[in-house]
């Protein structure tokens, strides 16, 4: 199929298929002009480098750097549709591409290649083509057009000529095509179904599936579904989504969301004071993040399990790093062995690995209002406002006065309304987190006292991690959190300004199913808006330079 | 003496004369009147920032006079060595409109671009070094560059607007092979030969910018901004190309040291102390060898995390949570982070100072704006912002001076800068921030 954009051409035919406008209908009426970008999307760090697996192996070697994300509405996810590319990160696109190209044209990479050239020493304007469009198609995620192809088509012939090289020629026209806005960017577009409904084409359909269920780019059969139009049915949909969820690479895609969710990005520039924590190093944070993913990934997918049950399990991952940490004796002779903290161990789900309660504490102390604030946000979508501006913490802090714990010192805000109204909301929930030291070890003394483990949150009492734990089993609000969050991550928006219509009959198959992770997934993508779009505004309509070209 | 074209370009004329009203051939002399370079043409005027976090105590840090003769305070006491290529600002006001105060971020936004933010995280505007960059880098490699000795990319105040902030290098290392690594030809070496791979990395770039077109088509307005600042980055890229095929005039003697070895970039104050004189003394060569004009280096974020071992309560934590001493009405041990923060500065200072070209050191070749998010972090306090403008940028700038606080909003400095780096401007800054008057005073 042609996919063509700027295209005075097609005007005909297009007002024919947009007026016809039944879903088979919806691949077609996509080549017309009448299409919108309405998302654009910067590939992430795992995004690229998976796709660059996916599309020419895993031997290819990805070396550089990416511009950092930011999170907004508690996802980085969501700042990929904000963020652009500054010149510091298109310098390492460009080398990226480069050596990508390089590498994939070498010697021994050539078996790979979709054809022979008639001389490697010259031009081959039969071959080229072949090579292009092969890799393109699965770099832009979609066929190129005639004159994306062609223009890559001229460099290479230009270059193969003045080098004297076919595969140099190559090797520069697909490094073309991997610095282009249209791999970097992960493009939705648009095309009219009718009604004033907007709805997305097959092409960004099989992208978005792809990218939330595997991270990484569609694969050969998606791009094949997306071609025929399946995208677009019920049954041809569903076809793809359970291949999608059933597959083992569904881990990669839910390590990538749970990531972002949990907000395991920031551990990797936390510090620790080392005089105060002096086993605390690079290699332990590098495991607490893999021990929380493990464990989400082998609750979420590998046991099937309740996801309220994250909030509660005893069940872990360890490596010998971790039981360092945990403080536990390790025999196993492998890597990484599943472990069941003792019941009286205090440990309750992910709310006392080591990863959270590191990452939401200071380099010297546990910080219970950062870890009320992180559970409140993370798993409740609560966020916190800032404090005011102006407040007078001393009491806090000053541990030779009378006021000895933590919780003590917190509870002084209860005398300041205006902290009040955040603290006691947030204090509760980090003060029964207490227990556990700013590098998640158990501790039960603070400055010679005991600490005090009970919290009161909405008038229900509970005593430390576990009660926390338990609470938090039996919010409703955690669930709905996390299907906010999935639905927000997969399309790239603030999960603040998701509105709970948009995922309720997915949250509704969530709950049925005893929140089973795979029926979130399903039920979301299968909805039967999942794919509307917003209508361009009519500003961008007016505005549109393919208006004046007609 | 020529008067060539990249000076032209660079528009040093235009803003001096828009400024200072000067006969036009005097704006290609120094105040002191000093020769030009052997070649003709003058040194470039280069331009760093240096931010710290979380400011420093008032009590401890201004001068009790104005002008050229202010006596040393404790807090300055780690830039003694520089005072006379110093400029210290006090007294600066913040006023931040309509927009509430965003803790850690008002103050910063402040001073970087001259308008109040209207969100946290986001800058309004370009800042000052990217609007710097754009007028004095053309035929440099690299039109900025951002280093974090704390080893966070995202610790940079350089940025293009909103959230589009350049990431800073995060190691020595890094550092090091962005500027010295792949692509550099050494311009001190008497081999200097383009590299025929940048004609071929040329073409490869024009065939992407040539997507320009067809790739604006069908974009709502914000994704067509993002597009925009792509092919500008494209853009970028082409320039640096560009450049890498001319061979840099430099008068520095300088020679570009081995590769740093890896270490350990964090929060961790003696960490910080190995970092910052590298990450320096990197940018001071990549300053003297004309790869940049603009060289940012940040010690912390806003809300800066440096901690000292031991302290388990960290800098930030200090700031809210130390009570003030009852007989010294100040908190101790914030104090000495702060001036922790002035001997991080000195290390910039004294590595742009140590290299010399033509008739001085790049650190008289250039400015440097040290500027940080509060005055009193205790209570986010942004009114009496310390802000620091170091190097005579090549005479265009009077130094040696304390101008204590007249009520100038803190953008008054930036309009100053901005002028003294040769750009053509009259007015600098939005709302009551903005400002038309630079201190003329300190502009020779």
């Amino acid at each position: 199929m042609k996919r063509m954009r700027n295209l005075a051409i097609s005007i005909p035919s297009l007002i024919v298929m947009v007026s016809g406008a039944m879903a088979a209908d919806i691949t077609s009426a996509r080549t017309g002009a009448n299409s919108e970008i309405v998302s654009m999307r910067r590939l992430t760090e795992a995004e690229y480098r998976n796709s660059i697996a996916d599309i020419f192996g895993t031997e290819i070697e990805v070396r550089g750097r990416f511009e950092p994300m930011i999170r907004v509405g508690g996802l980085q996810a969501a700042s990929t549709s904000v963020l652009s590319v500054t010149p510091v990160g298109f310098e390492s696109f460009t080398k990226l591409a480069d050596s990508i190209a390089t590498q994939a044209t070498e010697e021994k990479y050539r078996a790979k290649l979709p054809c022979v050239p008639k001389s490697a020493k010259a031009p081959d304007d039969a071959c080229t083509p072949q090579v292009l469009s092969h890799f393109g198609r699965m770099l832009y995620r979609r066929p190129l057009t005639e004159d994306e192809l062609q223009s890559a088509v001229n460099l290479s012939h230009a270059l193969a000529e003045s080098q004297n090289d076919f595969y140099a020629g190559l090797r520069y026209g697909l490094a073309s095509l991997l610095q282009a806005p249209d791999f970097v960017f992960r493009m939705e577009t648009a095309v009219p179904a009718g009604n004033k409904q907007w709805v997305l084409d097959s092409y960004s359909r099989a992208t978005r599936l792809s990218y939330l269920m595997w991270d990484s780019t569609p694969d050969a059969e998606l791009l094949q579904a997306a071609e025929k139009g399946d995208l677009n049915t019920a049954a041809g949909l569903e076809k793809q989504v359970d291949r999608l969820i059933s597959s083992p690479r569904l881990d990669v895609g839910m390590r990538a969301f749970f990531n972002d969710m949990l907000e395991l990005d920031n551990f990797d520039t936390v510090s620790k004071d080392s005089i105060l924590y002096p086993k605390w190093s690079p290699s332990i944070a590098a495991s607490a993040k893999e021990e929380t993913l493990r464990t989400v990934i082998d609750l979420a997918l590998h046991s099937n399990g309740d996801m309220r049950d994250l909030m509660t399990t005893r069940k872990t991952f360890l490596n010998r790093n971790l039981a360092a940490d945990y403080q536990l004796p390790f025999q196993f002779t492998g890597e990484w062995m599943p472990y069941e903290f003792e019941p009286d161990s205090g440990r309750s789900g992910v709310l006392t690995q080591a990863s959270m309660l590191a990452m939401f504490s200071h380099p010297g102390r546990s910080s219970p209002t950062k870890r009320g604030v992180a559970v409140m946000d993370i798993f409740l979508c609560e966020p916190t406002p800032a404090p005011p501006a102006n407040v007078d913490f001393s009491v806090v802090n000053d541990t030779s006065g009378p006021l000895k714990t933590v919780r003590e010192r917190l509870m002084a805000h209860a005398n300041n309304s205006t902290c009040a109204s955040c603290h006691n909301h947030s204090d509760p929930i980090g003060l029964s987190l207490e227990g556990f030291d700013t590098i998640g070890q158990r501790r039960s003394m603070e400055n010679g006292q005991l600490i005090d483990l009970t919290a009161t949150i909405q008038g229900r009492k509970f005593v430390g991690a576990a009660g926390l734990g338990q609470f938090l089993h039996e919010n409703p609000k955690y669930p709905l959190c996390l299907a906010r969050k999935v639905y927000a991550y997969s399309r790239g928006v603030n999960s603040e300004d998701v509105p709970a219509s948009a995922f309720k009959a997915a949250y509704q198959a969530f709950a049925n199913s005893g929140f089973r992770m795979r029926s979130l997934l399903k039920s979301m993508v299968e909805d039967k808006d999942y794919f509307s779009a917003t209508p361009p505004s009519s500003e961008s309509n007016s505005s549109a330079p393919n208006v004046a070209d007609q | 003496m020529k008067i060539d074209r990249r000076s032209l370009l660079r528009g040093t004329c235009q803003g001096a004369l828009a400024v200072m009203g000067l006969p036009f051939l005097d704006c290609f002399l120094d105040s002191k009147g000093e020769a030009l370079a052997a070649t003709g043409k003058p040194l470039p005027t280069r331009f760093n920032t240096f931010f710290f976090g979380l400011g420093l105590t008032s009590q401890l840090w201004i001068p009790k006079t104005g002008g050229k003769d202010w006596e040393m305070t404790s807090q300055l006491k780690p830039l003694e060595a520089y005072r006379a290529k110093l400029n210290v600002f006090s007294g600066l006001r913040v006023p931040l409109d309509d927009n509430p105060n965003h803790q850690h971020w008002s103050g910063a936004a402040a001073a970087a671009t001259g308008i109040s933010p209207a969100k946290v995280n986001e800058f309004d505007s370009k800042t000052i070094d990217q609007q710097i960059a754009d007028v004095i880098s053309r035929g440099t490699r690299f039109k900025s560059i951002s280093a974090s000795c704390a080893g966070d990319p995202k610790q940079s105040l350089s940025s293009l607007g909103g959230a589009n902030t350049i990431p800073a290098e995060a190691s020595p290392l890094a550092l090091y092979t962005r500027l010295f690594g792949p692509g550099f030809q050494d311009p001190t070496k008497g081999d200097w030969k383009p590299d025929p791979q940048t004609l071929i990395q040329q073409s490869v770039l024009s065939a992407v910018a040539d997507n320009r077109k067809r790739v604006m088509q069908n974009l709502g307005p914000a994704d067509r901004a993002r597009m925009d600042q792509y092919f500008t980055s494209v853009r970028e890229a082409e320039l640096r190309l560009a450049a890498e095929l001319q061979r840099p005039e430099i008068q520095a003697n300088v020679t570009i040291p081995p590769a740093p070895a890896e270490m350990v970039c964090n929060n961790a104050l003696p960490n910080l102390r190995k970092a910052t004189p590298l990450m320096a003394q990197l940018g001071a060569l990549a300053l003297a060898t004309d790869q940049t004009r603009v060289f940012n280096l940040s010690v912390s974020e806003p809300t800066s995390q440096i901690f000292m071992p031991g302290d388990s309560l960290a800098y930030h934590n200090t700031t809210h949570e130390e009570p003030i001493d009852p007989v010294l009405g100040y908190q101790p041990r914030v104090a000495q982070y702060n001036v922790d923060s002035m001997e991080l500065f000195a290390m910039l200072l004294k590595e742009l100072d140590a290299v010399p070209e033509g008739d001085g050191t790049v650190l008289d070749h250039s400015l440097v704006f040290a500027f940080t998010d509060q005055s009193f972090a205790k209570i986010h306090a942004v009114d009496g912002l310390p802000i620091f403008v170091a190097g005579s940028a090549s005479g265009r700038m009077k130094t040696g001076c304390h101008v204590p606080g007249d009520g100038s909003p803190v953008s008054r400095v930036g309009l100053t800068i901005q002028n003294a780096m040769g750009v053509s401007l009259d007015v600098w800054g939005k709302g009551s921030m903005e400002v038309r008057q630079p201190y003329t005073d300190l502009l020779a």
